[in-house]
């Protein structure tokens, strides 16, 4: 059942990939913007990189929610999925098939925007090659399930709204704020050559925590949503 | 699966929208081999009652019981013995007609073969457009793609909101036969409807009013 379920989802995604790779576009073009406005001064960019890379993926992911809820809720399809099969499948292979489309392939461009943000400059070149690339990655892997998982909670309890666009934003982001800082000071820690486990730990703590929870959540919302 | 008669029966059912109290306190039954015609002016709760129970709008009262389970019950089985189809057609517009009908068999636990949507997809003349995308049909030929689903899928209970709006003649006689093969092999029918359907057995006739939320069996 699970499988069938996230099937068809991965199925819709391929048929609407235009739409998937938006949000992947935007994450990239946001990231470029800022040696533009700021300065492209490598030592300054490299300072600001951790944040601007993480506040850029959680606006990307928050673009991509729409995708994957809206249209089953318009065309009648999700009343159909919640009698068939249990909202907390539903629900979870949403997530599931929401992060590996999205969520994924933002981990796997991020090196791209770290050399753009010149997240491996070294002034001096007596330290050994600094490579911060696959910790940033890192952090990334196991942050943005987390905020497709949040990010679902909000869009299904705000699928009945009009305007929902805007409200799933003011309603997650808050939400989103401790992934952002752990996330960030993850990048951050490396940069300044110190352990960095303990920000990581946090991240996955957290993300096994809304892996637990959020599905009953979300499954629940999409119920309450058709109703 | 249960040698229990497939019968659904409403108990004491009060279903309300937005603060307005639809229908109170009803006793329905259906019973396993009958077709029963739902109809009642616009606004008199046929959606509503088919939603409740479909399981999708919360009741403020009452249970419904399935195979002498409530529906939310597993030993009930109802999910996979439901079919209930909406207005909406909830049919994806980026897949094909095949793709679609494939997914919703398969939600089911029943793989379906290619050659046994040909043989549905002729009997509606919809054959030659199995490989398109759904949205590049029309209305009507959407309409019957979602009929479709009855045949294809094994359920036990069909709940079909206005099923015979906007079809063809010929489409018309394809449903009532289907459904009166259905009640035949012991199968639950319910369905609303404006007009009478000529040709249609009908076994019960329920009739929602608005002003007294009566209810007359």
């Amino acid at each position: 059942m699970f499988v069938t379920l996230l099937k068809r989802e991965l199925m819709l995604a391929r048929r609407n990939w235009v739409a998937i790779l938006i949000p992947l576009f935007f994450f990239i073009m946001v990231v470029s913007l800022f040696p533009f406005a700021v300065s492209p001064e490598a030592e300054f960019l490299q300072q600001i990189a951790p944040g601007v890379i993480w506040v850029a993926a959680l606006l990307a992911t928050l673009l991509s929610l729409d995708l994957f809820y809206r249209g089953d809720y318009q065309d009648g399809s999700l009343e159909q999925l919640l009698i068939m099969a249990s909202p907390t499948q539903v629900a979870f292979s949403k997530v599931l098939a929401h992060w590996l489309v999205t969520g994924l392939p933002l981990v796997l461009v991020s090196p791209l925007l770290a050399g753009l943000m010149h997240l491996n400059y070294a002034p001096d070149r007596e330290l050994l090659d600094p490579n911060h690339t696959p910790v940033m990655m890192l952090s990334l892997l196991l942050g943005t399930p987390t905020l497709c998982l949040l990010g679902a909670v909000g869009m299904s309890l705000s699928l009945g709204a009009s305007r929902n666009g805007m409200l799933v934003a003011v309603m997650i982001l808050p939400l989103y704020v401790p992934i952002l800082i752990f996330g960030s000071a993850v990048i951050t820690a490396s940069l300044a050559n110190s352990g960095y486990n303990a920000q990581l730990a946090i991240l996955g703590a957290i993300l096994l925590f809304a892996l637990v929870l959020t599905p009953f959540a979300i499954g629940r919302a999409l119920k309450v949503a058709v109703s | 699966m249960s040698s229990k008669n497939s019968n659904l029966e409403v108990k004491g059912l009060t279903i309300s929208r937005n603060e307005q109290v639809l229908l109170e306190s009803i006793d329905l039954s259906f019973t396993s081999g009958t077709i029963t015609h739902l109809f009642g002016e616009n606004g008199a709760g046929k959606t509503s009652l088919m939603r409740a129970l479909a399981g999708l709008l919360n009741q403020d009262a009452g249970q419904v019981f399935w195979r002498g389970f409530k529906t939310s019950h597993p030993e009930a089985n109802f999910s996979n013995d439901l079919l209930f189809l909406a207005h909406n057609l909830a049919m994806k517009h980026e897949l094909s007609i095949a793709e679609n009908l494939q997914f919703y068999a398969a939600l089911r636990g029943k793989a379906v073969s290619l050659s046994e949507i040909k043989t549905v997809a002729s009997e509606l003349r919809i054959e030659s457009l199995l490989e398109r995308h759904f949205a590049e049909l029309s209305a009507g030929q959407q309409h019957k793609v979602s009929l479709s689903r009855l045949v294809l899928e094994n359920a036990k209970l069909w709940i079909l909101d206005e099923p015979f709006v906007n079809l063809d003649s010929q489409t018309r006689d394809w449903l009532s036969h289907k459904m009166m093969d259905f009640a035949a092999k012991s199968g639950v029918v319910i369905f609303t409807s404006h007009q009478a359907i000529d040709g249609l057995k009908i076994h019960q006739k329920i009739s929602l009013t608005h002003d007294e939320d009566e209810v007359m069996a």
